[in-house]
């Protein structure tokens, strides 16, 4: 049958405001951002606060942007609508419309406007980007950065102080207001990304390179940053911060660093037991149960002590692994040369110092060499566990 | 003029087997039933990943998958719905359409043409056995380190099902081409080609040009990954920005690849459905010449934050494509005016597409403000912008031309009312799941991650997303109902229930084996239009513009077309004058001539014609 015109008008309305409400209430859910990390303010229409100088300059961008955006968003679909409702056809449609193949002026116009409306964007876009772009002759601090899976490393040279994250929260980077600073990046293993939202900026971690950019933060507060590439496994956990301080708070923080690094005690000789390899050397029948040990120390906090394990096939193992480091470790033990085998077994990821974890599995019953590793830091930390017969 | 129609027990014999018929076939109808059904399967499983996806991040905290398996699932959800659903989609749809709107009997090769089928379920189970080897968590996009050092053997199965994906699109290209290029009735110059066909037409060659690249770079992976090669790896003096290179100078034109077949559709419908002619004909065919063109020279956009590409360069030519894609749009909306608008099912669904792929084009005009793209890049802004142009652009357009091609089909109409109601709540839900994202990654939420902090101030927008993508959901379920019941009920579509202009209207629903019995008169672009409403006759002759009416697309330089007078100097091979062959009328016997030579009362005719039911009453 035939829809009732005003039936359909009535319920095409009524969907219409649904949808339109739906939309409407996501935006009256945002206020403007002021707060920094930890107590966000509802996602708005707008950017939040942003706290560079650069950052600012292409937030500005934003409003112009949208503003022709909705603009060109109303007239479309004002269109529409009116075309949908006025044209539609009636009953007493009997002959058919006037059939207008096309006219020129108007294919001119309505190419010439929007590309003039797309040129003038791009040329206020590149003067930003030139402006953001810029590098300062001196600048004031500079930061090397490094990323890795799934933690980052941030450098002073000129300070001499070095901080690599730990957990999720990742490692601290400290700055002084009102100067520019310079933020090198470099990767370690896979491309990650350096972003903090507030900065209103990302720059890709790529290895093989050296990215660079420069930064002027405005205020003091801490910002948070995350990893923003997808750089495998543990990529939704790749976090860290910026805080922002007065130039004063920045050279005392600075001196406290410097000393707390020279006032730590280097591993004394006899630290942490020296870790074993498995059964005794000497061979004859081993024990019904083995144990193994390895271990991951504070000045090499990206590997193993002992990559290279031994037991025996079928036997029922006990594996001792010491995380001495800041980093999350664990091991994980798997059933062939490389982790595409099945797991045999694993240790919660724990960060250290001093964290002892222990496992017991049974060892595979087929001789061979068999691999292990560390789950967060898998390209980095791995090794071999020979299965003697 | 009719074609007999020749009942589906002859047209389908049930002599052979039909599934070894349905295996063997090389006709080009059966195999596009093939892909499309194909390819909605794959739909159905890429769905099945995104609820998995929304669901796990419609609250903070990792409830529902561990990070390993979401890295895997939203990683497939893209490869399955750009390789495996949307793609074959359109290829499916191309195969049956093109041949049949140029008026040839079948594809160019046909043989071929059930090669490139019978790759994508072999690719398919490729790539789905991945799932089985550690899945492939390298995101679709595949960038180097992370996939040549990905151990999970999953990467090396979605490589090679790729490569196979990416031949068959390659000789589908060829096939495609060479069927428009060689293949069209008389009378139809590529300035009366239907616009589905112009798009198959642009498509195939950015297919041709695009794919190889992509398989280029797959091989170079599948090398650094498995044979110790160094094209990435910046030790052995690769660099990952090489796999971005190549990866983008396949992956923008793949996604005009994956939108022009949409814009096709949307220009054949619209015509129909505002008894209008497309607004603009050879501004279309430029317009999307130059998209096809341009798509060529943006791909770095996607690397703006890699410090590593001429940011001015590629900023500038993507400002630049969103020209060419605003004249299609007014010349959408100038089909519309003045028209007299049905808003059946497609119809519904052409014009959902336009208003909402506007949001996903505007989206893009953002993207290219590089200052911009530095905030929002890798973040669900471009998760917003990609749904946007894919599901409101793509899906729309699929979902459109299925509706609207399903009677040439099947010979049924698919259900009206579950049509419109799969409509509202694809569109709500659409808008629903999409939308909030904008927000989000304005706000800062970086994709690509299976969870994110409680006191982001993400929850509320994502919860909301994923109520949307339910929605979503339910509209399929609703559309699965409606091809249960169609295809369970009578096949009473006869050949043109939207009284429609292209050929494929022409000739029964379905068509006979070789598509037409007698090929009708092509002197415009809208061949079937003509003759039912007098401009030919049957016979092929033209008949002048009474005043007031226009002709526009009738070509003036054929003037021995006009009411059949032998025209000197325009005489055949033979030397014979030229003319309506007396014999073409005993032919077809039961055609019926609308106006021509001897018939003084044009008008009259016309009435005649207009009197004559041309579609089945409307199902309700």
């Amino acid at each position: 049958m035939h829809p009732d015109p005003r039936a359909c008008l009535r319920r095409s309305i009524s969907l219409g405001v649904l949808g339109l409400g739906t939309l409407l209430l996501a935006a009256c859910a945002g206020q403007t951002s002021q707060q920094t990390t930890g107590d966000a303010a509802p996602p708005n229409f707008l950017p939040g606060e942003v706290v560079t100088q650069q950052g600012r300059l292409s937030a500005d961008l934003y409003p112009i942007i949208f503003v022709i955006a909705v603009a060109v968003f109303l007239l479309v679909e004002g269109l529409i609508i009116y075309i949908a409702f006025r044209y539609r056809r009636r009953p007493t449609d009997r002959d058919l419309p006037t059939q207008t193949h096309g006219n020129n002026m108007l294919e001119i116009a309505w190419t010439i406007i929007p590309a003039v409306i797309v040129t003038g964007l791009f040329v206020l876009a590149m003067s930003v980007l030139f402006q953001i772009e810029a590098r300062a002759a001196d600048p004031d601090v500079e930061v090397d950065v490094t990323g890795f899976q799934w933690q980052w490393t941030f450098d002073y040279p000129e300070e001499d102080l070095s901080f690599t994250g730990a957990g999720v929260d990742g490692p601290e980077m400290v700055l002084p207001v009102g100067e520019t600073v310079r933020i090198r990046l470099q990767a370690q293993d896979v491309i990650h990304s350096f972003y903090v939202p507030q900065f209103f900026f990302k720059r890709d971690v790529v290895p093989g390179r050296v990215n660079e950019f420069e930064v002027l933060v405005e205020r003091p507060g801490t910002f948070g940053g995350q990893c923003a590439e997808f750089c495998g496994l543990a990529h939704s956990d790749m976090f860290f911060t910026v805080r922002a301080v007065p130039r004063a708070e920045y050279d005392t923080w600075v001196a406290a660093e410097q000393e707390r690094a020279n006032a730590t005690p280097p591993p004394p000789a006899s630290g942490p037991p020296p870790p074993s390899g498995g059964p005794p050397p000497s061979g004859g029948a081993p024990p019904a149960g083995t144990v193994v040990e390895t271990a991951t120390t504070p000045d090499a906090p990206l590997a193993f002590t002992q990559t290279a394990l031994q037991v025996t096939a079928g036997a029922s193992v006990t594996a001792n692994y010491l995380n001495d480091s800041n980093l999350p470790h664990n091991i994980a033990f798997f059933q062939g040369p490389d982790p595409s085998a099945p797991r045999i077994a694993a240790t919660e990821v724990m960060p250290g110092p001093g964290n002892q974890q222990s496992i017991s599995f049974t060892a595979p019953s087929e001789p061979g060499s068999y691999y292990f590793h560390c789950d967060v830091h898998a390209q980095q930390m791995i090794g071999t566990f020979e299965v003697t017969p | 003029m009719a074609t007999t129609a020749i009942p589906r027990r002859v047209a389908y014999p049930t002599a052979r087997s039909r599934v070894y018929e349905w295996l063997t076939t090389t006709d080009h109808k059966k195999i596009g039933i093939l892909y499309m059904t194909t390819a909605f399967t794959f739909f159905l499983l890429g769905g099945v990943m995104a609820l998995l996806v929304r669901t796990e991040l419609a609250v903070p905290g990792l409830q529902f998958v561990p990070q390993e398996l979401y890295n895997q699932l939203f990683s497939m959800h893209a490869v399955t719905m750009i390789f495996l659903f949307v793609m074959p989609m359109f290829v499916g749809m191309g195969n049956y359409i093109v041949p049949i709107q140029v008026g040839a009997a079948d594809m160019a090769f046909p043989r071929i043409n059930a090669l490139s089928y019978w790759m994508i379920p072999l690719g398919g189970a490729s790539i789905m056995a991945a799932f089985a080897f550690g899945g492939s968590p390298i995101g679709w996009t595949m960038y180097a380190p992370l996939s040549a050092t990905e151990p999970a053997r999953g990467v090396d199965l979605l490589l090679m099902g790729l490569v196979l994906l990416g031949t068959s699109s390659i000789l589908g290209a060829i096939n495609f081409l060479a069927t428009i290029f060689k293949l069209r009735a008389p009378g139809m110059t590529l300035m009366r080609m239907p616009m589905f066909v112009w798009v198959t037409l642009v498509t195939s060659v950015l297919l041709l040009f695009a794919l190889p690249v992509l398989t280029s770079g797959l091989i170079m992976l599948f090398i650094d990954r498995n044979y110790g090669g160094g094209f990435f790896d910046p030790a052995l003096g690769g660099n990952p920005i090489l796999w971005q290179h190549v990866f983008w100078f396949f992956g923008h034109p793949e996604v005009y690849i994956l939108i022009l077949p949409a814009f096709g559709i949307v220009s054949e419908i619209l015509p129909v459905f505002s008894r209008k002619p497309l607004f603009g004909y050879r501004a279309f065919v430029l317009a999307t010449a130059s998209i096809g063109a341009l798509g060529f020279t943006v791909w770095a956009h996607h690397m703006f934050t890699t410090g590593a590409v001429y940011l001015p360069f590629f900023s500038f030519f993507t400002f630049l494509i969103a020209v060419p894609t605003g004249i299609k749009f007014f010349n959408w909306l100038a089909t519309m005016w003045g028209g007299q608008l049905r808003f059946d099912t497609p119809m519904l669904y052409a014009v959902g597409f336009i208003s909402l792929f506007l949001i996903g084009g505007l989206d893009g005009a953002f993207l290219a403000v590089v200052p911009f793209d530095f905030m929002v890049q890798d973040t669900y802004w471009v998760v917003s912008h990609i749904h946007y142009v894919l599901v409101a652009g793509s899906v729309f357009a699929i979902f459109a031309g299925i509706f609207y091609w399903f009677p040439k089909f099947f010979g049924a109409l698919l259900n009206e009312r579950l049509g419109k109601l799969q409509f509202w709540l694809l569109f709500i839900g659409t808008n629903v799941a999409f939308f909030p994202q904008h927000l989000l990654g304005l706000d800062g939420m970086i994709r690509r991650i299976a969870d994110y902090a409680p006191n982001a101030g993400w929850t509320e927008l994502n919860f909301l997303s994923t109520i949307g993508a339910f929605l979503i959901a339910a509209s399929i379920v609703v559309f699965l109902w409606n091809l249960f019941i169609t295809m369970r009920g009578p096949r009473e579509a006869g050949d043109d229930p939207w009284d429609a202009n292209t050929l494929e209207w022409a000739t029964t629903s379905p068509p006979p084996p070789y598509n037409f019995e007698v090929l009708p008169p092509v002197r415009s672009e809208r061949p079937l239009f003509d003759l039912k409403h007098g401009a030919v006759t049957a016979h092929g002759v033209a008949r002048p513009a009474a005043r007031g009416e226009t002709h526009g697309e009738m070509r003036e330089d054929a003037p021995e077309e006009r009411l059949g007078e032998p025209v000197e100097g325009h005489e055949d091979q033979q030397g014979e004058p030229r003319g309506p062959a007396a014999e073409v009328s005993a032919e077809a016997p039961d055609a019926t001539p609308v106006a021509g030579r001897g018939e003084p009362d044009v008008a009259q005719a016309q009435t005649e014609d207009r009197a004559k039911p041309t579609k089945p009453e409307e199902h309700s």
